[in-house]
């Protein structure tokens, strides 16, 4: 298992030096650099090209990446260009907790509704609950989620007040648990709009895998066996539907950072997904660059854990 | 062992759903947090609990004012980028002078100047009662270090952009290149009295010289190079202005707290607190009506389309006033020769004419068919801009001195006109496709490009590709390129005949060289008209254009010349719209700036 794990984590190296690679390749053939948004008479096109040189421009492509790489496996990710005197680490750490927290938020949301209704669902296919979920289903995945943010704001924060609209954290949260509340609370409905499609997919999986599984041969050999519902339930139909939600779970860890674009847009969330498009609009390199990386480490990451837990779900599967 | 892993995995599952529960038992709370906007305001009312409403301005208070995009948080001067940041500048920071409502330069922190006999110094005598932020008074010395930081051999390196501020001061290649210690271009004659030695007799020597300064006593020991990742050029409490507010908290990307600076020299500031939150454009009025926000100013104001829904808000107030800046649409007259292009020059003896567009009678045709009101509309649901724009008939912006609203050509709407221009001029649909062909009889087809980022803008584009087709030009409207592949293509491709662009302007001189002269890069037609030239250089040619009424002729004629040209059409100019509630006093917008004398807002006390 562990030897597993170990070799799982030397794949990812090449793995990720392939992508550092490829995105700064893609990055450099799109037309425009980071100061071609500049359009300011005041600034003299001496300054301009100074800017260029200074910030390597100048260089052949080939250059720019080994000086790139050179810095990044050090540890340095270089300064951006369009936020002046910011390290790239420095910019990415002050938005990263913040997706993060939003993105765990919302796949908490999306686990605790979409299992339980998913099974319920499938026991009792064509209940009245049963088609409620199905149609609370084609909602959550046919609504924008930029539509639903508004909305949810527009009820429950402008008209009802329960939660504030935009943001993070608000200036008086205090410390300690007053703050952690705080912020769970400015979550809240970010983390309702970013979870909400993910949700209805998760309770769609959910079902028709209950479903197929509780249609098994084993299911009936275990209840011809004279084994009780709930066992029969947890320990042999759930085991066996767990397993493609858990490689939707993998995947989910990396699709949820950078998804979170247009939630985070709606709320003025400042996390990294506003950051990415940012950076894209400007072509700050950079900063691309690192989040990229970042991005790969989190879905490889995802999928790694993923398939611990396929181990823990299905004993069938071992990693030696 | 297994069953373990399971039960973490539950735990952890149920912490979060008590979490969450957590965060959703806090309903309760939740509208108290409403009511403390109100109560800070409501504070000041308990002050006086008879029903009179005060007579002037009371102390007190705090607003809450909206943008709807962070600054970066690079909060100096001379390293600043975004109008986000420079809007928390202007209430942090001074400059040496302001204009006024005609955009005339007035005493600020300066209270005098005066130029030499020969026009090439100029001298500043600055007020003797100015302090920073943490108490040293401002002097002479810092405005000399200021323009010492932006003349500096590392200031580009390290981010900056405004060295043109100083470039044309005495001693300025030297120093930039590192080969002398020496800045003879401004000099400190005593505390108080600085003088600024310009190469040149320089007719804009104000707007150069009113950069605002930045603290010497901070920043002295600190190397170029690292000034803006300096903590004083970042960090909330840190940044250090002359300014009537400065900025006491944030929360980076959310929420910027401004508090009052109680010595600021025109005395104290009678609101508290200024906060700015960084607020989706979307959601923007619903919360200035519920009064979570009390103002909408610079730099964006509201959009045209909300006009109604804020007009129809009774405790809010709404400014209507011109932009600095207009769109336009652009001709290309000439292409950049391949040889230049590599060196990254722009010679204009050597440009390529453009022969699809080069006939002027073709662009005054363009200039014709467009239905330019109908674009800006005539109210409420008509129009792009529902009603809140003007026409501009040159690229001066109107608040100056130098724009002519009589000369210059006005293009009105007249599909006639311009039919009979295009016939005149030989372009003549000659196999019945429903299209003019070119002179020559060969297919005539105009390339449009625009860019996006600008939605009004973008919406325009295939209503005026309409327009040219209602007069028989064939139009082939490119897909939008984002701003940073814009400028390139514009200035590279040899295919483009039409191209859509917004500018702001600068609100310091009304000198059109930046964008309008035949060899600046932003001059993307790539217009050359030598006699244009002549003018606009002798605008500002020393002596005679220290005189305004000789430039205000000159810029005349120039105007003239443009629109007679064409080097593009000004398609209009989108009003800026501000909005604030009644209870914010003392609110005082110049022609360029919601933000004027914002020591002066106040807040009426509320429950009266």
């Amino acid at each position: 298992m562990y030897q597993y794990i170990i070799r799982r984590i030397l794949i990812f190296i090449p793995m990720l030096f392939f992508l550092t690679v490829i995105v700064f390749a893609l990055l450099k053939a799109a037309p425009g650099d980071p100061y071609s948004r500049i359009l300011d008479p005041e600034i003299s096109a001496q300054d301009l090209e100074d800017l260029r040189e200074a910030g390597g421009l100048n260089e052949s492509i080939v250059v720019q990446y080994v000086n790139w790489v050179t810095a990044a496996t050090k540890g340095d990710f270089g300064e951006s260009f369009r936020y002046v005197g910011r390290d790239v680490s420095d910019l990415i750490m002050s938005r990263l907790p913040n997706t993060i927290y939003l993105s765990i938020f919302a796949l908490a949301i999306t686990l605790i509704v979409a299992i339980p209704i998913g099974i319920y669902s499938a026991r009792n296919p064509y209940s009245p609950l049963d088609y409620f979920a199905t149609g609370f289903g084609f909602f959550g995945l046919a609504v924008p989620n930029f539509f639903f943010g508004l909305v949810a704001i527009y009820l429950l924060s402008v008209k009802l007040g329960w939660f504030p609209a935009q943001g993070y954290m608000s200036s008086s949260s205090g410390d300690g648990f007053a703050a952690f509340i705080d912020r769970l609370h400015h979550l809240v409905l970010p983390g309702l709009t970013l979870g909400l499609a993910s949700t209805a997919s998760y309770m769609r999986y959910m079902r028709s895998e209950v479903l197929s599984v509780l249609g098994s041969d084993y299911i009936r050999t275990a209840k011809a066996k004279g084994m009780t519902e709930r066992t029969v339930l947890y320990k042999h139909t759930l085991r066996n539907a767990m397993i493609p939600i858990i490689t939707l779970f993998g995947f989910e860890i990396g699709a949820l950072v950078s998804g979170a674009v247009i939630t985070e847009g709606v709320f003025t969330f400042p996390g990294i997904g506003m950051l990415l498009i940012e950076s894209i609009g400007t072509r700050d390199y950079p900063v691309i660059m690192a989040i990229t990386l970042l991005l790969g480490v989190f879905i490889l990451v995802g999928n790694l854990i993923a398939d611990i837990l396929y181990s823990i779900v299905d004993p069938r599967i071992r990693y030696d | 062992m297994k069953k373990n892993k399971w039960l973490l995995l539950l735990a952890f599952v149920l912490i979060i759903s008590l979490l969450a529960a957590c965060g959703g038992g806090d309903e309760e709370e939740a509208p108290e947090e409403d009511d403390e906007t109100e109560e800070g305001t409501g504070d000041d009312g308990g002050d006086d609990g008879e029903e009179t409403q005060p007579e002037g301005p009371v102390y007190g208070g705090t607003i809450t004012g909206a943008m709807h995009t962070a600054p970066d948080g690079q909060f100096n001067p001379i390293f600043y980028e975004t109008t986000y940041d420079s809007n928390i500048l202007s209430f942090t920071h001074n400059s040496l002078l302001r204009q006024n409502d005609n955009l005339e330069y007035e005493p600020n922190i300066a209270t005098e100047w005066e130029f030499s006999e020969d026009n090439r110094s100029v001298t500043f005598k600055l007020r003797d009662d100015v302090y920073w932020h943490d108490g040293e008074q401002f002097t002479a010395d810092d405005v000399v270090f200021t323009y010492r930081s932006i003349a500096h051999p590392d200031y580009v390196g390290a981010g900056g952009q405004r060295s043109s501020y100083a470039a044309q001061l005495v001693g300025f290649e030297e120093y930039r290149a590192g080969e002398t210690d020496e800045f003879p271009g401004v000099v400190a004659e005593d505390d108080f009295t600085v003088t600024f030695h310009y190469k040149e007799p320089n007719v804009t020597a104000l707007m150069h010289s009113n950069f605002t300064p930045i603290p010497e006593h901070i920043f002295a020991d600190v190397p170029v190079a690292e000034m803006p990742e300096h903590p004083a050029s970042q960090q909330a409490g840190e940044v250090i202005g002359t300014g009537p507010f400065q900025l006491a908290s944030m929360i980076e990307g959310q929420e910027y707290r401004l508090e009052k600076f109680e010595d600021y020299w025109q005395g104290e500031p009678y609101l508290d607190a200024i906060v700015w939150r960084i607020v989706n454009q979307d959601i923007m009025l619903s919360l200035l009506e519920t009064g979570e926000i009390d103002f909408i100013g610079d730099p964006s104001g509201f959009q045209p389309a909300d006009y109604a829904m804020v007009e129809d808000m009774d405790h809010i107030t709404i400014i209507e006033q011109r932009d600095f800046g207009y769109q336009l649409l652009g001709f290309i007259h000439n292409y950049v020769p391949e040889e230049d292009l590599e060196e990254g020059v722009f010679v204009p003896e050597n440009y390529i004419e453009n022969p699809r567009i080069s006939n002027p009678q073709v662009r005054q045709a363009i200039a014709h068919a467009i239905d330019r009101e109908a674009l800006i509309g005539d109210g409420p649901g008509d129009g792009l801009l529902h009603g809140r724009g003007e026409l501009m008939n040159a690229p001066i912006a109107p608040q100056f001195w130098a724009y002519d609203d009589v000369n210059p050509k006005e293009y009105d709407y007249n599909v006639d006109l311009a039919n009979e221009l295009l016939d005149d001029a030989g372009y003549i649909d000659v196999n019945d496709d429903g299209f003019r062909e070119d002179p020559d009889g060969n297919e005539w087809v105009l390339t449009m490009v625009y860019p996006s980022g600008n939605e009004i803008r973008e919406r325009s584009a295939p209503i005026i590709v309409e327009d040219l087709e209602a007069v028989g030009i064939k139009v082939d409207l490119l897909s939008p390129f984002d701003m940073s592949a814009y400028t390139g293509a514009l200035t590279e491709t040899k295919e483009f005949d039409l191209y859509l662009l917004g500018w702001s302007l600068g609100t310091g001189d009304p000198d059109p060289s930046g964008l309008w002269s035949a060899d600046a890069g932003f001059n993307f037609g790539r217009w050359y008209n030598p006699e244009a030239e002549e003018l606009r250089i002798a605008a500002v040619t020393p002596p005679d254009a220290f005189d305004q009424a000789y430039r205000t002729e000159v810029y005349s004629d120039w105007q003239v010349m443009f629109q007679e040209d064409l080097p593009a059409l000004i398609l209009y100019a989108q009003n800026m719209l501000f909005a604030h509630s009644n209870q914010m006093q003392g609110i005082n917008p110049s022609v360029a700036s919601f933000n004027r004398d914002n020591h002066l807002w106040w807040l009426l006390p509320e429950d009266n």
